[in-house]
Formats: C-alpha cells, structure tokens, sequence
C-alpha cells in the first residue's frame, strides 16, 4: 500500500521539477521503465557494468550491440561502461574493487556468491524493488538473492543442466531411446563404452558440487536439512552414499569417463562433438558452442535420469547487484532495472541466457532446446544458500575427489564432508 | 687530526652549520632516491605493514564495515589447522627438489657448454628460452603435454609402453605435485645456467692447469676444485632460488588451484584462497606472515652455512 502512494507522489512530481534526490529518481526511473515509456529523464552519468558474459561469443556480441543501443534510445544521457571480467577472476576482482573503492556500479554475480558478497555489505539492500517487482520473476532464481531477510539483487539470468547425447553414438549402440531412469542411463553407458577405442558412455568435467550435487539430489540425498543446520544424515546418509557408488560403479567400469578426475585438457563438449562421449550433462551455453565446433555433430536432449529421488538438477545462473559504493545510484538502478526488463530479457534469451523474467519466458527468437531447460527448472535445487558457501564446496570436492580416487571409502569421505561442513554452518 | 679537533670545539651553531652543509652536498643523491623509494613505499612497505595489521583482525574488505579485533587467533587457528600444515609440507617438499633439481642440472649444463664446441650460443638459447617465457604460457603449455592422454602419454605411453597411456598427470594425488615439480625444474635450468657459466668463468685457468699437470683426473678437479671454487655462487643462488620456489604460485593457481585433495596447496595457494575465495583476509594475512617468518629463518640460516670464505 505505502509503495503505491509514493509511487503515485512521485508521479506527479515528475512532470513539474527535474528530480535530484537519488531515492525519488530511483522510484521513478523503475515506474518509467516498467510503463516502457521512451521520455527522456533526468538522469546523467556512467555505469560501469562488469560481467561474466562469453566475450568471444554471442552474449557478449548481444550485449553491445543490442542491448546497450536499446538502452541508449530510452535513456540517452546514461552511458554504460560494460567491462568483461573472466569468470575465473570476478569473485577477487569485485572484492578488491570493493577494498579500493573503484569498482563497478553494477555487477553480474553467479548466484553463489550473493550471500558473501551481502555478508560482507558490499551490496545495495533492494528490498522496496523486490517488495514491488518479486512477483515478475520464477521464486526459485530470486531467492538467490536473499540473504538473512534481505534481498541485495535481482535473477538475471538462471539455468540447471540436462543430458545430451550422441546420437551417432547411441544408434552404433543400438539404443533406440535417451535413458529414462538411473538404470537406464548406467546401461546406456555400457552399451557404449563396449564400442571400445577411447570412447565412454558418460563424460563429466569434475568433481566440484556442480557437477555431482545432481546424482546426490536425484539418488534422495541432500548437503544438508532444509534450515542449512546440520550435515550429519544428509551428505553422509546413504542415499548420497549411493549416488557416489554409482558413480564409482561406473567410473571403475569405464563407462564414465576418468575426466571426471580432472586432469583432462578435453572438454566434455568437445569429446561429445568429437564421438568420444556418448552423454553430457551441461546447460544451454553447451547448444551454441557445439554447433560452433562440430557442425555436424548429432545430438539431442533429454530429461536428468530419474532415480527414487525424482529427476533433479542443479540451479545455476546469475544476479544483477548494485555495489553498496556506488556514486550512482540513480542511473546504477536503471540500469539494473533495463537489464531485468521484458526487451532484455529477451535480448539475451536469444543468445541463451534463459530468463528470469515471467513475462520472458518464451519468444519465437529463443533456442527450440530451452524448453528441455525449462522443465528441468521445475525441479532443480540450488546448492547451499550461505556465506560460507565456497568453503563448503571445497569440502565437498574434496570428499568426491577422497572417494572417486578410492583414498577412503565413500562413506569415510562423506563422514569426514559431513564434519567438516557442520563446521561451516 | 685538525678535523677532530674543530669537532670537539664546535659551537652549536657551528654544528647547525655543519648539518646544513652535509644536507646540501647530498641532497642530489637524496633527491635521486626518493622516486624509486617512494615507490617502494607506497606499493611494497605499506601493503607489508597493511596486512600484518590486517592478521590481527576478522577483517572485512569492505572500508565502511567494521573488522573485530581478534588478537592472535588467526595465527592460533594456523596451527591447528591441518591444511597449512599439508600446505606446509608440500612448499617444502618443492622447495628443497626444485632448488636441487634446478642447481644440479643448470651446473651440469654449464659445465658441458663451458668448452669451446661448437654451436654452444644455440644451446645456450634454448636453455636460457623457458626463463624469459612467462609463467602463465609455459603452465598453460604444460596443461597440455601432461593432460590425461596428451603428448607425454603418447611418447611414453603409446609409443614407448613405459608407462600406462592414459595417466591423469594433474589430477592425481600422488602426481600432481611431481609434476609441477619438474615444470619448476626445467624453467629454472637457463637462470642457473648462466650463474654457474659466470661463476665458472671467474675460476682461474691457471689452478686448473696446474691440476692437470699434477695429474688429476677430470672428476678429481670438479669436486676438489671447481666445487669448492663455486660455492659463492652457489651460495646465491640456493638463497635466491630458495625464496623463488617458496613463493611459487601461478603454476600452482593455474594447473591445480592447489588441488586434487590440496596435494599441491602451497602455503601462497592456501593464503590466496582464503583471502579471495573465502573472504577471510585476516586468516590469509597471518598465513602469509607465518610464511615470511619461515623464508627469512630459513635464508640466516643459508647464508650462515654457506658464508665461508673461499680461498684460493
């Protein structure tokens, strides 16, 4: 009710006077932007934007091209410095910008690091926009936005990870239908290995929570209780036990590949384009980059396996945040405000990036494999939503890498996970 | 004489005068300095003094927030934790392999183009080429020839059958660490090379004259001569490449990330990752003064061991 009024305030003081207050002109730029109005507004100056976006690709292309034009026409006397960061280097880069003080005004984080970056304060609180605009996005992407009540951005961008297969491979195979179930996929995999050569059934890249979270979700285990309170039962119970077996079942049997160890200079992408790798389990970026390389490669999409804990996904993707310093506000939530809009939404849905947006999320300029994506977003799961989030991946990594390397059993590597993360929470 | 006496009697105002004057005749040079100091200043000394006080808190990198104060229990925390420890071991372990490995193959090398053969400038390229290529490009070239069934797995393994073709060289606990190793290794040969070919040249060639007609074998002046005639130079080196290979990092950061399983976590690893990736400044500051505190114990006691004088 409050937000209405001083919505409506704001409104008609529009009209008479140039607004200078940053507050008000953050209200109103989001109203303007929401009516899709293109009048000119007060607002000047420059927004360092810093991204993650593929800069050899299509993304990157889109944003600069496309994207930061369409801006331009509504909002003329805003420029948006936009400045590619490797992935790699985000997380250290911002900290340090955040030390420093010359960082950007606003940011594209991965989800995971949301809760640490609020820990810390380096992010703005939006909770009058969520309070206003939270119901425009799926629940799932924005929650990767809050932290301990608060929310500090908006969903950007999200994604999870489906199976896609060969089919070369899978018709020299002679099997005639993507796997359904777990036992499905695990006898998909035998069939292929068995072609011999360097070729496997199933290829993963590692053996970070990212790529194992999914087999644990889907087997019924879990990191921890819903509360992110205890580990004991969850990481180390024996559905979670059972997914690593399977794992190791496969791994020992040649079915999957021993890239999952690391160590490998072959992308997964790559051995499936090159017939090495009967399946994958990736997200939409996967898609563009294979018809890029392999052209002629055959391959098609299916649902994550289902094992007695359903077929279950991880949630990836990223938010948009304004850093708490920034000496623009006003023109900083425009920006964030343009970027979480229908038209770009759009924009970049066509190069991939799936939206977050409702209202976005079909267009006839969007990849016909997003609809896989999108119904695997139903039932996928975010990884642990705390700040101390990449200290607990490494717990797990190491458990996986303890386990798979057959240094312990798999229930020892998960006690000791178990332990060490109760630790963390 | 005359200058001690006018000392003893100097009027205050004199000696004003006297300080005055000494100002001025180096001021030139004080003036020279300060660039280069003031740069050392600001980018070296007040990052050094920043993050030992940093070790003292539960540091937020955020300037508006506030970092509680923590006393020692950053430094406390260290010894309890069994990561630095294995962090600990593995920097030494590499320390002490990469310094020998490097010494003795960048002797022998020297030794064998410190003759008159021919062609001996090219080899000296070759060898000096791996010290001037950056870090980052000879790790990411290293990422390919050791990837799991990449060119030393052919050679080896496909071609020679020595070993099994499909060796996870960075992936593998056991592995992983060696395998740097002899990266750190084999950049460092050029650099010792160079040193020992100065240091062998600095050798009179009188003394090895008079062995020969005294009738040692070959062996015999090497270990009784050139040796001990070396020990200067090795004695700088092994402090230099001792601190070198303490501080290694970026083969580390870009091949393993000090993984698998933190089997090749360096103490710089360990501090990096808790800085930047945990957010724990504090933790990572005392990590890295614990680390200085161990290079410069370390360094007197080189320097102590290998202070002899050398004479002829």
């Amino acid at each position: 009710m409050a937000s209405t009024l001083s919505r409506r305030q704001l409104f008609a003081n529009a009209g008479k006077t140039a607004i200078t207050a940053s507050v008000a002109s953050v209200a109103l730029s989001e109203f303007l932007a929401a009516c899709g109005t293109s009048s000119a507004t007060a607002e000047t100056g420059t927004v360092t934007f810093w991204h993650t976006y593929d800069v050899q690709g299509i993304e990157n292309q889109t944003l600069l091209s496309k994207v930061i034009p369409a801006f331009n026409k509504k909002y003329p006397k805003i420029t948006i410095k936009a400045q590619q960061i490797p992935y790699q280097s985000m997380l250290q880069k911002v900290t340090a910008s955040i030390a420093g003080g010359n960082g950007p005004d606003v940011f594209r984080s991965d989800i995971i690091w949301m809760p640490q970056l609020a820990k810390i304060g380096a992010l703005m609180k939006l909770d009058d926009v969520v309070a206003q605009r939270g119901s425009e996005f799926y629940a799932g992407p924005l929650a990767t936005c809050a932290y301990q009540g608060h929310y500090y951005g908006l969903p950007l961008d999200t994604n999870t990870k489906v199976v896609i297969y060969n089919k070369t491979l899978f018709s020299r195979a002679g099997i005639s239908a993507p796997p359904k179930t777990t036992d499905d996929f695990k006898a998909a995999a035998q069939k292929i290995a068995a072609l011999g050569g360097n070729v496997f059934g199933y290829a993963e890249g590692g053996l970070d929570a990212w790529n194992i979270l999914p087999w644990i979700w889907t087997f019924g285990g879990a990191v921890t209780d819903d509360a992110y309170k205890t580990a004991t039962g969850y990481i180390n119970g024996p559905q979670s036990v059972a997914a690593i077996q399977f794992l190791l079942d496969m791994l020992g049997a040649k079915q999957l590949s021993p890239s999952l160890l690391g160590g490998s200079s072959l992308g997964t992408a790559d051995a499936l384009g090159q017939n090495l790798a009967g399946m994958i389990i990736d997200g939409p970026w996967v898609p563009p980059e294979l018809q890029k390389q392999y052209g002629s490669a055959q391959y098609d999409f299916a649902a994550m396996p289902a094992g007695p804990g359903g077929s279950i996904n991880v949630v990836g993707g990223e938010d948009i945040a304004i850093l708490a310093n920034t000496q623009n506000k006003a023109a900083a939530m425009t920006w964030l405000t343009y970027m979480t809009s229908d038209e770009a939404q759009r924009l970049m849905g066509a190069t991939g990036q799936v939206p977050t947006l409702k209202a976005a999320s079909s267009d006839p300029s969007y990849p016909a494999y997003f609809s896989y994506y999108n119904s695997q977003l139903a039932t996928s799961k975010p990884r642990p939503v705390t700040p101390n989030y990449t200290q607990i991946d490494t717990a797990l990594t190491d458990a996986f890498t303890k386990a798979l390397q057959k240094k312990t059993s798999v229930q020892a590597a998960l006690d000791e996970a178990a332990s060490a993360i109760n630790a963390l929470l | 004489m005359r200058v001690s006496l006018a000392t003893n009697t100097t009027s205050p105002q004199s000696q004003q005068r006297r300080w005055w004057l000494s100002v001025r005749r180096y001021l030139p040079i004080y003036l020279l300095i300060f660039p280069g100091m003031a740069l050392f200043l600001v980018w070296t000394m007040f990052p050094l003094i920043y993050a030992f006080v940093m070790s003292f808190f539960q540091w937020n990198p955020n300037p508006v927030a506030t970092s509680p104060f923590s006393g020692l229990a950053n430094y406390t925390r260290a010894l309890h934790d069994p990561i630095f420890y294995q962090a600990l071991r593995n920097t030494f372990l590499y320390t002490i392999i990469t310094v020998v490995g490097q010494m003795a193959a960048g002797l022998g090398v020297a030794v064998l183009l410190n003759t008159k053969m021919v062609g001996r400038s090219v080899f000296r390229i070759f060898f000096y080429l791996p010290v001037v290529c950056s870090w980052v490009v000879v790790s990411i070239i290293f990422s390919y020839i050791f990837s799991t069934g990449g060119l030393v797995d052919y050679i080896f393994g496909t071609v020679l059958h020595l070993i099994s073709p499909q060796q996870n060289w960075l992936g593998d606990t056991a592995l992983a660490l060696p395998t740097l190793m002899l990266l750190g290794i084999w950049k460092g040969i050029g650099w010792n090379m160079v040193i020992f070919l100065a240091g062998l040249q600095g050798i009179p060639t009188e003394i090895n004259e008079a062995a020969r007609v005294d009738g040692a074998s070959r062996w015999q002046i090497f270990t009784r001569i050139t040796l001990p005639l070396l020990r200067p130079t090795i004695s700088f080196a092994s402090v230099i490449l001792t601190i070198g290979a303490f501080g290694t990092f970026i083969p580390m950061f870009i091949l393993t990330k000090g993984g698998p399983l933190h089997s090749t976590e360096t103490l710089l690893t360990y501090a990096y990752t808790n800085a930047f990736s945990s957010f724990d400044f504090g933790y990572g500051a005392a990590l890295t003064y614990l680390f200085a505190a161990f290079i410069f114990v370390l360094a007197l006691i080189q320097i102590r061991v290998t202070r002899a004088r050398t004479q002829y």
